[in-house]
């Protein structure tokens, strides 16, 4: 080991005390390199301890790689970091207090559920008790006895999930939890979560179902191509999306003079794609829906819609990842999904994601 | 270690693999037993033909048993490739090592309880072995006072302690193997065909190759040595082998990436 890895390695450690108690894990310039492809590229984390944390970003965006540098499984090619107060680089000083789901849920197919986590209970020094404590707590108790192969994929993940409750965790890290489940398994996915959290653990779960995410995570960190997008609260990056006032006129025509009229006030509106062009998305938050109204009806214009619509996780992420990484993907998205009538608004589309 | 090792043991319990296992290292040395015995002649027709006489000595009892030396070598290897490769083949070598972040740790655990589980097999093998060497010296007549006197027992212990280590020998080489490559079956085929044929091949091809290739060096220890290969010499060749490559194989797996 180098004199300036040890020397990073003492600063994050210094850092990672003093951050202990404020974030379980940090991390500063965290990169991995597989030959020529950078896979994470300077990533600085910090979860905040006793959050739950939702760890976004495309198919290959580097999840998976990230974790595993966390769990000491793949060694970083540059950066430091510290989990739990521990530099990152020894990881038997953390793993103790650390529980893991990565990558789905592997075992050995001919043990039962309650053998495969004996296995992983021996080598870790844990009761045997805790086995039984562990599988009663994610419901497959009765079902302890049966070969892992008879296992449903819902049920092979609360296995993992018991693997990873074992060494009773103060950080718990969980890599698609939810892959290929039902929605009654992602509800209880999601409320074993919450559990999890008020019992004060700190939960770091990767995920590509976006609104499992808002659902669940105060925190997030959104990645693309190893880089960090994003990092904060949930509610921080939703309300830094300006809110839309959704309208709906009786026929087009109306929609068109709407759409001068709302111009005409300096705001930003659209027609999307959606009832033949009699919708309009304009660029306010509640609070203008009476002076909309009005200016609606002073023209003879009647509303058959007006709400106000928020932003989701899902287009705040591929506002992120395509503002980043792919110009356009971001609209695209958009039109695929119904949202923008690409035809009478690209510009305006443009200006709404560069924002006011 | 001591958890990594009963951790180990736990897989190792496993209905299926424990007959399977012991079931086919039984097999092997019963089937070997059984045909030295039975092809056991009278009057030597060639150099190096076992004869009644020779067996009825005190190391009769043990010739079968070492004579499987190779056969059993080839299951070992096996059966250890197996339980290394599979860690990485079916992903769980990641489980285990958030568990026990020590990789040498946990090799080594693991490496003893596959070893004490080989062991095992060849015990209950000799065991069931030395009850068909019986059966068979009293079909055809074998004098069998001298296998149960001092001399005869010596011989048997020898015997099953030269098996013993060359079991190790093979499972150690298939641990090697199913570690660096990653793949029980890669391993398992690429250990079979250098350790089987291909050594056979150049043994018969280059003369005194047999004081080199590892297989051969294995099996004389299994016969307690050959013309080719003494005793002594084989073993220090093999461990010097052994030590280097286990050396080799720790600290691949030590500084190498799981991905897997």
């Amino acid at each position: 080991m180098s004199a300036a890895t040890l020397a990073a390695e003492q600063v994050a450690l210094t850092i990672g005390q003093q951050a202990d108690k404020t974030y379980a894990v940090v991390t500063r310039g965290l990169t991995k390199r597989f030959g020529k492809r950078l896979a994470v590229d300077g990533l600085d984390l910090a979860i905040p301890a006793g959050s739950i944390s939702g760890f976004v970003g495309q198919n290959g965006a580097g999840k998976t790689t990230t974790i595993r540098m966390l769990l000491g499984l793949i060694r970083p090619t540059a950066g430091s970091g510290t989990v739990l107060g521990q530099a990152l680089g020894h990881a038997r000083a953390y793993l103790a207090r650390v529980g893991a789901l990565i990558e789905g849920p592997t075992f050995y197919p001919t043990l039962s559920g309650r053998e495969n986590l004996v296995v992983l209970a021996r080598l870790g020094g844990v009761e045997n008790r805790k086995v039984d404590e562990v599988l009663e707590r994610v419901g497959l108790g009765p079902r302890g006895l049966d070969p892992f192969r008879t296992y449903s994929l819902g049920m092979r993940q609360r296995l993992g999930i018991a693997a990873a409750l074992l060494p009773d965790p103060e950080l718990l890290v969980l890599d698609e939890p939810t892959n290929g489940l039902d929605p009654h398994g992602i509800a209880e996915i999601r409320a074993m979560l919450r559990s999890f959290a008020d019992e004060g653990m700190t939960v770091f779960v990767s995920s590509h179902l976006l609104a499992e995410i808002q659902q669940v995570c105060e925190h997030l960190v959104v990645i693309d191509a190893g880089r960090l997008l994003f990092q904060g609260g949930v509610e921080e990056l939703l309300a830094a999306r300006a809110p839309e006032l959704v309208v709906r006129t009786e026929c087009g025509e109306d929609a068109r003079r709407l759409l001068l009229l709302v111009r005409g006030t300096g705001r930003t509106v659209q027609i999307v794609g959606e009832r033949a062009g009699t919708t309009l998305e304009i660029a306010a938050d509640c609070s203008w829906a009476g002076d909309l109204n009005r200016l609606a009806m002073s023209e003879g214009i009647t509303l058959v819609h007006l709400s106000e619509r928020r932003s989701t996780l899902e287009e705040a992420f591929f506002e992120i990842t395509g503002g980043c990484a792919k110009e356009g993907a971001s609209r695209e998205a958009r039109v695929r999904k119904g949202l923008v009538d690409p035809a009478l608004c690209a510009k305006d589309e443009v200006e709404q994601v560069a924002g006011p | 270690m001591l958890r990594a090792f009963e951790s180990e043991w736990i897989k190792m319990r496993r209905r299926r693999l424990w007959f399977g296992s012991y079931g086919a290292i039984t097999g092997v040395v019963l089937l070997t037993t059984i045909v030295t015995i039975a092809g056991a002649i009278h009057r030597p027709d060639r150099q190096g033909d076992l004869t009644i006489a020779q067996l009825a000595h005190a190391s009769g009892l043990s010739q079968g048993i070492a004579q499987s030396g190779v056969l059993l070598g080839a299951v070992s290897f096996s059966i250890a490739a197996a339980q290394f490769g599979g860690e990485f083949a079916h992903g769980t070598l990641r489980n285990l090592l958030v568990r026990q972040p020590r990789r040498t740790v946990m090799m080594g655990g693991k490496c003893l309880a596959v070893l004490t589980f080989l062991i095992g097999a060849v015990v209950v093998a000799t065991i069931v072995s030395i009850c068909a060497a019986f059966a068979m010296a009293h079909l055809r007549g074998v004098p069998t006072g001298a296998w149960t006197s001092g001399d005869g027992m010596a011989q048997l212990g020898i015997a099953l302690g030269d098996l013993a280590i060359s079991t190790c020998g093979f499972a150690i080489v298939g641990m090697i193997l199913g570690v660096l490559l990653r793949s029980s079956v890669i391993a398992i085929a690429a250990g079979l065909a250098l350790l089987l044929p291909i050594e056979t091949i150049l043994t018969d091809a280059i003369p005194g190759t047999v004081r080199w290739l590892p297989g051969q060096l294995l099996e004389a220890i299994a016969q307690g040595g050959s013309s080719g290969a003494p005793f002594g010499a084989a073993l220090i060749t093999v461990s010097a082998y052994l030590a280097g490559l286990v050396a080799i194989t720790m600290l691949v797996f030590v500084r190498r990436d799981v991905t897997a």
